[in-house]
C-alpha cells in the first residue's frame, strides 16, 4: 500500500493540474485553518474612520465600508466556506454512499426505488431545494448546509451504485461470497476500498460545487448570516457600493473562483493520476 | 500491368524511447484484376501496410519508401491529392462492419456520399448510383431501402454496405482488411465470393489482408507472408503453397485446420507456433523469427536474412531454406 | 417510437405528481400550521383565522391537495397573500422576463460552446486546444453572479453602455427589452458554456476514435469534413444529455441572476415570496420550476430520438 501511495505521489508530481490544483487547495485550507486562531485584524472590528481604504502595507487588500480589513474578512470567509462544504459534502457521502452500496448489494425493488428517488432529486436543483427549506425554516448557515447536502446525496448514491455494481461482478467478490461472507461485510471489506478513488475524485468536485452553491445562497441572503463573514455575502454588499469602491466586488470573487479552480484542477489531476492504477489492477 | 507497387516501405513511430520501426522494407506489387493476399499473425504489420496505402496512418507515424499507384508516389502526395484519391482510386473495406458504418446516417447516404464528393453527382443521381451499387453487392433496393440505418441490418448485410461504399466510385484498387473475420462462417464465404466476382467484373486490384491461409489459397493470385513488420516470403500463391520455404509460413500452414479432412473422422492434430511475435521495441538483431524457429542457427540470431529468389517470382528470407525443405 | 414516447410520457406525469406531493407536504403539512408560518408568531388571532379560512386549512390535507392539483391543471393557482392578485397573473407577467432570459442564455451557451468544443477536439493537444480547455476551467470556476457583477462593472459602471439593472419592459420595444436581458443572459451562459465546451470536446475526441470516422476518411472526406459530417452528430448525443441537466442549473441561475440585475422575473418573484413568507406563491412557483425541468428533460429525450435512429425504430434486422 505504501508503495502504491508512493507511486501515486510520483505520477502526481508529473501532472501539472494536480500540482497547481493541489497547491491552491492546500493553501486555501491552510488559510482557513490559520484564520481559526489568527487574522491580521479582528474580523468584527468596525472602525468607520478607516473605511474604503485602498491597498496599503497595513491593509493588503484595503478595507470595506465599515473599515474592516479585507484580508481578515476573506480569511474568515474561507473558514465559512470550508466548514459549509465539509459538512454538506460529508452529509452527501455519509448518506449517499451507504444508500448506493445497499442498492448495489441488494438490487431488486430497493435498488429501483432508490434510483427513481435519485432521478427525481435531480429535478430539484440545489438552489430550489435550498429556497424551499429557507422558506420554511428561515435563512441561515445550517439550513443552507442541509440544502446543499441534500443535493449531494443522490450524486454520491448514484456514483457509488454504478461503481459498486462493476466491482460486484469481479472474481474476488465471487470468492468472498463462496467463502460465506455476507453482503454487508463484502461491501465494507471489498467494495468500498475498490471504489474509493472514484469517490475521492467526486468529493473534490462536489466540494467545489458546494463552495459555489454556498456563495450563491449567501449572496441571496439565504445562507450564512451576518456578522459571520462569507464570500457570497461580501459580494452582495459590494454590489450596492460598486460605484464607490469597485475593488470590494473583485477580491471575494477572485477568492471563490481561485478556490473552485484549484479544487477542480486537483480533482481532474487526481482522476488522471488514479486512473492508470485502476486500469492496471483490472 | 502493374497498378500498385510498394518499394522499400518503412513506417516509423517516434516514441519517448526512441524511434520504433513498425514496417521494415516492405516490397509488394499488384496488377489489374489480380488479388494479392497479405498474411500473418495480428501485429505483424498487415493493417499498417493497408493504412499506409490509403494514407491514413495514425498521427505520429512516418512512412518512407515508395507507394506507387499508376506511377504516382502516394507518399509524396499532399493531403488534398490524397483526399481526391481515397475512395476514388483506392478504396478500403474494414474488418468490423458493426462499427465501420456511421450509426446515425442512412446507408443510402453513406454510399452516395463518395459519389457526390468525387464525381460531383447531384443528390438524386448519387442515390440512383448508390442503389445500383447496393443491388450489385446483393442488397436490392426493393428489400433494402436507402433510408435504412446500419443497426437495422445484420453483420453480413452491413459488410455488403461497406463494400458498396468502397465500390461506389469504381476504384482501381480495393484494400480489404480482414473483411470476413467478424462474420459468421457461412457469410464469410459469400462475402469472399462477392469480392472475387467484383474484381473480375470491374478489373480492379484487390489487396486481401487475412490471417487465414485457407482464404488466401482460395482467393488470391499472389501472396505475401509478413512477420514482425517484415516480409518473410512472397510469390505466386500456387508456388508458395507448393514449396513453402520459410519456417514461419510452414508454421502458419500447420496451424491451419485442414480443409481436406473436414467431415472425416480422422483429423491430424493442429500444431501451434510456440512463443509470440516480438514487439516492435524488442526485436532481435538477427532474424525476427529466431526465437520461435526450430531451424535457428547462430547465424540467424546475428544477421538479418534478406529475400532470396527461389524460383519464378518466389522469394523467402531465410538462411536455412535447404534444411527447412529437407525437414518436411 | 410510440412505445418510447408513451413510456416517457408516463414517467413525465409520475415525476410531476411526485414533485407536487413533495412540495405540498414540505410546505403545507410539515409546518403544521402554514398560516402561522406566513404571518409569524406575532399575528393577530383574527387575521390568522381569516387566512386559515382563505387557505381552506379546516379541510383535511388530501382534499386541499387535490383542490390544489385541480387548480394547477386548470390554471387556477390561488391568490397571492402579499400581492393580493391571482398567482397565475403574477406568474404570467414574470414569465415573459424569465423565459426569454433562459432561452437566450441556453442559446448563447450552445452557440458558443459546441463549435468551441469541436474545434478544441480537432486541434487535440495543440495550442488552441490547451488555451480553450484552460479557459473552460476558469469559466467553470467563476460563479455566475460574480461574473454578472464584473459585467456590470465593465459595461455599466465603466463604459456606461447598458443600465446596471432593471428591465425596460416589452412595452418599451423589442430592442430596449432585449438589451436589458443581454448582460444577464451572458452571465448565465458563461459557466454553462464552459461545462458544455468540455463535454463537447471530450465527446468529439471519443467519437473521432470510432471506426466510422476512419471509414469516412477512406471515402475521401477531408479531416474537417469527416469531423463535421460524421463525428459531430454522434458526439452530440451525450452533449444533449448535459444540456438537459444544465437546464435545472440554469433555472437555479436565474434565481440569482435576476436578483443581481433586479429583473422582475420568476426567480426574483420566488425570492421575494420567500422573504415575505408567501407560501401560496412559493408552492406554485416551485412546482412550476420543477415541472419545467422535468419537461425539458422530456424534450431532451425526444432530441435523442432525432439524433439517434437506434432509439427511433424498434431495431431488429430486415
Amino acid at each position: 500500500m505504501s508503495d502504491g501511495l508512493a507511486e501515486i505521489w510520483r505520477t502526481g508530481l508529473r501532472n501539472r493540474g494536480f500540482v497547481i490544483g493541489g497547491i491552491i487547495t492546500v493553501s486555501f485550507v491552510l488559510l482557513a485553518a490559520i484564520a481559526l486562531i489568527w487574522t491580521p485584524y479582528p474580523v468584527e472590528e468596525i472602525v468607520v474612520t478607516r473605511r474604503f481604504q485602498g491597498i496599503s502595507s497595513a491593509h493588503w487588500l484595503g478595507t470595506d465600508q465599515f473599515g474592516r480589513d479585507l484580508v481578515s474578512l476573506l480569511m474568515a470567509g474561507a473558514v465559512n466556506s470550508v466548514a459549509v462544504a465539509i459538512v454538506a459534502v460529508g452529509l452527501g457521502v455519509g448518506i449517499g454512499v451507504p444508500l448506493g452500496a445497499i442498492a448495489a448489494a441488494r438490487q431488486g425493488w430497493l435498488d429501483e426505488i432508490l434510483m427513481r428517488a435519485n432521478d427525481f432529486a435531480f429535478a430539484f436543483p440545489a438552489l430550489l431545494s435550498a429556497v424551499m427549506i429557507t422558506a420554511l425554516a428561515g435563512p441561515g448557515a445550517i439550513n443552507s448546509i442541509i440544502a446543499i447536502g441534500i443535493f449531494n446525496i443522490p450524486v454520491f448514491a448514484r456514483l457509488t451504485r454504478g461503481a459498486a455494481l462493476v466491482v460486484w461482478k469481479r472474481e474476488f467478490i465471487m470468492a468472498a461470497r463462496v467463502a460465506g461472507k455476507g453482503p454487508l461485510r463484502i461491501s465494507i471489506e471489498h467494495i468500498l476500498p475498490n471504489i474509493s478513488s472514484v469517490l475521492i475524485v467526486q468529493v473534490t468536485i462536489q466540494f467545489a460545487l458546494a463552495i459555489l452553491a454556498e456563495a450563491g445562497l449567501s449572496y441571496l441572503g439565504l445562507g450564512t448570516q451576518p456578522p459571520q463573514p462569507s464570500w457570497g455575502k461580501m459580494l452582495n454588499e459590494a454590489q450596492t457600493l460598486m460605484f464607490l469602491a469597485p475593488q470590494l466586488a473583485i477580491f471575494p470573487g477572485v477568492a471563490i473562483a481561485l478556490t473552485v479552480l484549484g479544487l477542480n484542477l486537483f480533482g481532474d489531476g487526481l482522476r488522471d493520476v488514479l486512473d492508470p492504477r485502476l486500469r492496471r489492477e483490472r | 500491368m502493374t497498378l500498385l507497387s510498394i518499394e522499400n516501405l518503412c513506417v516509423e513511430l517516434e516514441g519517448p524511447n526512441g524511434v520504433c520501426r513498425l514496417l521494415d522494407q516492405v516490397n509488394l506489387s499488384l496488377s489489374k484484376g489480380q488479388c494479392l493476399g497479405l498474411v500473418g499473425e495480428s501485429g505483424c504489420g498487415k493493417s499498417m501496410t493497408a493504412m499506409a496505402i490509403i494514407g491514413l496512418l495514425p498521427q505520429g507515424m512516418r512512412a518512407h519508401g515508395k507507394i506507387l499507384l499508376n506511377g504516382e508516389d502516394l507518399l509524396k502526395a499532399d493531403e488534398e491529392r490524397l483526399c481526391q484519391l481515397r475512395g476514388r482510386k483506392v478504396a478500403m473495406v474494414f474488418q468490423e462492419p458493426m462499427t465501420a458504418l456511421n450509426p446515425v446516417v442512412p446507408i443510402g447516404r453513406q454510399v452516395a456520399e463518395g459519389l457526390r464528393l468525387h464525381l460531383g453527382l447531384t443528390r438524386h443521381e448519387a442515390e440512383t448510383r448508390a442503389s445500383q451499387t447496393l443491388a450489385r453487392v446483393g442488397l436490392p433496393v426493393e428489400r433494402f431501402a436507402l433510408s435504412l440505418f446500419p443497426h437495422q441490418l445484420s453483420g453480413g448485410q452491413r459488410q455488403r454496405v461497406v463494400i458498396a461504399m468502397a465500390l461506389a466510385c469504381g476504384p482501381e484498387i480495393l484494400v480489404a482488411d480482414e473483411p470476413t473475420t467478424a462474420l459468421d462462417v457461412t457469410v464469410q464465404a459469400q462475402i469472399l465470393d462477392l469480392l472475387a466476382d467484383i474484381i473480375d467484373e470491374f478489373g480492379m486490384g484487390l489487396v486481401l489482408i487475412t490471417h487465414d491461409l485457407g482464404v488466401v489459397a482460395e482467393t488470391t493470385d499472389t501472396m505475401a507472408v509478413m512477420y514482425a513488420g517484415r516480409l518473410v516470403e512472397d510469390g505466386p500463391t500456387v508456388e508458395v503453397f507448393e514449396r513453402m520455404a520459410h519456417p514461419y509460413t510452414r508454421g502458419l500452414f500447420a496451424a491451419m485446420p485442414s480443409h481436406s479432412s473436414e467431415g472425416s473422422t480422422t483429423r491430424s492434430p493442429l500444431t501451434t507456433i510456440p512463443g509470440r511475435v516480438p514487439d516492435a521495441l524488442s526485436r532481435p538483431a538477427g532474424c525476427p523469427f529466431v526465437t520461435r524457429c526450430g531451424f535457428a542457427t547462430d547465424l540467424c540470431s546475428r544477421e538479418l536474412p534478406l529475400m532470396k529468389t527461389l524460383g519464378h517470382r518466389h522469394n523467402a528470407a531465410c538462411f536455412n531454406i535447404a534444411h527447412v525443405e529437407e525437414g518436411s | 417510437m410510440t412505445l418510447f414516447l408513451v413510456k416517457r410520457l408516463i414517467m413525465l406525469a409520475a415525476t410531476l405528481l411526485v414533485a407536487a406531493i413533495v412540495v405540498f407536504s414540505v410546505l403545507e403539512i410539515l409546518p403544521g400550521d402554514p398560516a402561522l408560518v406566513m404571518l409569524g408568531v406575532s399575528a393577530q388571532p383574527d387575521t390568522l383565522a381569516a387566512l386559515r379560512a382563505e387557505m381552506g386549512l379546516d379541510q383535511p390535507a388530501w382534499t386541499r391537495f387535490f383542490q390544489w392539483i385541480g387548480g394547477l391543471m386548470t390554471g387556477e393557482l390561488g391568490r397571492s397573500y402579499t400581492y393580493d392578485v391571482p398567482v397565475s397573473e403574477l406568474i404570467g407577467e414574470r414569465v415573459v422576463v424569465s423565459l426569454p432570459l433562459a432561452v437566450m442564455a441556453l442559446t448563447l451557451s450552445t452557440v458558443i460552446a459546441i463549435p468551441l468544443g469541436v474545434i478544441a477536439a480537432s486541434r487535440h493537444n495543440k495550442t488552441l486546444d490547451i488555451a480553450l480547455t484552460g479557459a473552460a476551467q476558469f469559466g467553470i470556476a467563476i460563479p455566475n453572479f460574480w461574473f454578472a457583477i464584473l459585467l456590470i462593472l465593465l459595461f455599466s459602471v465603466t463604459l456606461q453602455w447598458v443600465p446596471a439593472g432593471g428591465f425596460a419592459g416589452w412595452d418599451a420595444g423589442f430592442w430596449p427589452a432585449t438589451q436589458s436581458l443581454l448582460l444577464p443572459a451572458f452571465a448565465l451562459a458563461l459557466p454553462q458554456a464552459a461545462i458544455l465546451t468540455r463535454v463537447t470536446r471530450s465527446s468529439v475526441l471519443e467519437v473521432l476514435q470510432e471506426d466510422f470516422v476512419r471509414t469516412a476518411r477512406a471515402k475521401g472526406l477531408s479531416r474537417n469534413a469527416a469531423l463535421w459530417r460524421h463525428a459531430v452528430r454522434n458526439a452530440l448525443i451525450p452533449v444533449i444529455t448535459i444540456l438537459g441537466l444544465q437546464f435545472s442549473f440554469l433555472l437555479a441561475g436565474t434565481i440569482i441572476i435576476e436578483n443581481v440585475f433586479y429583473l422582475p422575473g420568476l426567480g426574483r418573484l420566488l425570492f421575494q415570496a420567500i422573504a415575505q413568507r408567501d407560501l401560496i406563491v412559493v408552492k406554485d412557483l416551485v412546482v412550476l420550476l420543477a415541472g419545467s425541468v422535468v419537461l425539458v428533460n422530456f424534450i431532451v429525450d425526444l432530441g435523442y430520438a432525432v439524433l439517434d435512429p437506434r432509439l427511433r425504430s424498434g431495431g431488429g434486422h430486415v
